[in-house]
């Protein structure tokens, strides 16, 4: 994306050109809750204030912030911009380290830490349960649903979280079929 | 030479923002008594003429001086500051009873502003009073540092848009009769229906459109117009965090930037502080409010931000 462009996106979040994926995430969720409702910060704007700009309004804000994750991800390594606050760390090497990284429950929990992303976000903005969250990040395999559907959840976590969907879906899901062989031997 | 041409070395604050009791009055001699502590020589003026008090946050009852004199019988303005009994830290009373704010006329207004400018201070803090009169607007115009405070209440929020609305309408007039533009700004707006115009903005991009050189000379003077807010009388993080929902409708809606510059707390060491006459900021110095005044001036300064709460 050419760098003017990105910028507008930055604008349209109110946030630096060089924001980390923390802060495009938090920008959103506040943006998009200011103007999808009635605060008292734009009831005084009167005739100003038309359903039709605020909604133009609330568009933007949706665009940037997909425009801006999707940008983000044609980053080198999705985890080290997680790990580094936005800023690619000059050594390729550690990058890789990072990146590398075997993907558990307890490390996404530290991403999504390291992002300064609450599971109560994730949650409301997915429209999934805290608990079930909170089992993936505890690999509580007993408690999670069924592969077809744990894997949309994965999906939608890790795409909140500016992590690669495939990879999240992949490896998480590899430990999980390999904890239900070993508790509940399939009939053969 | 325009009336803006700053002749003087000192730093002009202006605080202002349209609706009464938000604590304009208790900002300014804060930020003052903040600043004085800190080396600096200030004067504040209080220009809220027929509701002064300013004296009264420094125990001054009735001051010796005041505008009257500048008002009636030509004094200038350097020989009406009267001391405070801190350091570093003078004021001009506004405590005049016989003319009324929206009497003052264009040559003594032309003439107080003038003067000061030349006040012999490295800061002059000028405490506005309530209301959008426009010679209101037009003080906190030849600010520096225009500050203005509201609470977090929808009354407040709505008189300080209108301030804000209102104050950037008159730079861009003053801004283009300098320019030798005088009437375009007012002929459009009185015919903004038919132009399609709802707000200072899009007159704003109307002008730029229609008038490549007009667009130039805006966009360099306005950059200059830079709104610092500051929200008083905060209760929870809430409430500081509408400082920030204030700035993003200020920018989207009217595309007018402004700073959050900083919160103060509700606290009832205020009220007890002006009860027992004596200043804020050397009585209540361990409260929360005073510390959340100094970081507002620091940021004002240099030009920073509120760090919002809660990760945002
Ligand atoms: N942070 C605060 N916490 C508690 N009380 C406050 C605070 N700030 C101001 N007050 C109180 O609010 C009242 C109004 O304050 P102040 O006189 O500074 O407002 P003002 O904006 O100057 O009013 P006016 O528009 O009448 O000039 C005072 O009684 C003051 O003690
Ligand atoms: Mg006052």
């Amino acid at each position: 994306m050419p760098k003017d462009e990105l910028k507008k996106y930055y604008d349209m979040l109110e946030l630096p050109s060089d924001a980390p994926l923390r802060d495009i995430h938090n920008s959103f969720l506040r943006l998009k809750k200011l103007y999808s409702g009635d605060s008292i910060v734009l009831a005084p704007l009167g005739e100003e204030f038309s359903e039709k700009k605020r909604k133009r309004v609330l568009e933007q804000i949706e665009e940037a912030y997909l425009k801006l994750l999707e940008a983000k991800k044609d980053a080198p390594s999705r985890t080290a911009l997680l790990f580094s606050d936005g800023h690619e760390p000059e050594d390729g090497a550690e990058r890789d380290k990072i990146g590398d990284a075997p993907l558990t429950g307890p490390s996404l929990r530290k991403l999504r830490e390291k992002a300064g992303v609450d599971l109560n976000e994730i949650a409301k903005e997915m429209k999934l349960r805290m608990e079930l969250l909170k089992s993936v990040e505890d690999e509580k395999y007993e408690a999670l649903p069924e592969a077809i559907y744990l894997k949309v959840h994965l999906k939608n976590y890790a795409s909140f979280l500016g992590l690669d969907p495939v990879r999240v879906t992949e490896e998480y899901l590899r430990r999980y079929q390999a904890w239900k062989e070993k508790t509940v031997p399939t009939e053969k | 030479m325009t009336q803006t041409t700053k002749v003087r070395e000192g730093e002009i604050w202006a605080v202002g923002g349209g609706k009464g009791g938000t604590g304009k009055t208790f900002i300014t001699s804060s930020i003052g008594t903040y600043l004085a502590k800190k080396g600096k020589n200030v004067v504040l003026v209080d220009m809220d003429i027929g509701g002064a008090n300013l004296h009264s946050f420094f125990g001054i009852s009735r001051p010796l001086k005041s505008l009257t004199s500048f008002f009636e019988m030509g004094a200038s303005l350097s020989d009406l500051v009267v001391k405070t009994d801190l350091d570093n830290i003078s004021l001009i009373s506004g405590d005049v009873h016989s003319i009324s704010a929206d009497k003052i006329t264009f040559s003594q207004k032309l003439k107080l502003f003038r003067q000061i400018m030349k006040l012999n201070a490295q800061n002059v803090i000028i405490d506005l009073g309530a209301g959008s009169h426009y010679n209101t607007l037009d003080t906190f115009l030849i600010a520096d540092r225009m500050v203005v405070v509201l609470v977090p209440e929808v009354i407040a929020i709505e008189n300080m848009y209108h301030f804000i609305k209102n104050s950037l309408f008159r730079k861009v007039k003053k801004i283009l009769k300098e320019y030798g533009f005088k009437e375009i700004v007012q002929h459009i707006w009185d015919r903004r229906q038919s132009y399609g115009i709802n707000n200072i903005r899009e007159l704003i991009d109307y002008l730029k459109d229609s008038f490549s050189y007009i667009g130039t000379i805006l966009d360099h003077e306005l950059a200059a117009f830079k709104v610092h807010l500051v929200l008083n009388m905060v209760r929870n993080n809430n409430d500081i965090l509408l400082g920030a929902s204030i700035k993003s409708v200020m920018m989207k809606y009217l595309g007018v930037p402004i700073q959050y510059s900083g919160y103060v707390e509700y606290n009832d060491a205020v009220w007890k502080s002006v009860r027992e006459r004596k200043p804020f900021m050397i009585n209540y110095l361990a409260t929360g409010c005073a510390k959340e005044i100094e970081v507002l001036v620091e940021n004002v300064i240099k030009g920073k931000e509120v760090s919002l709460p809660g990760g945002y």
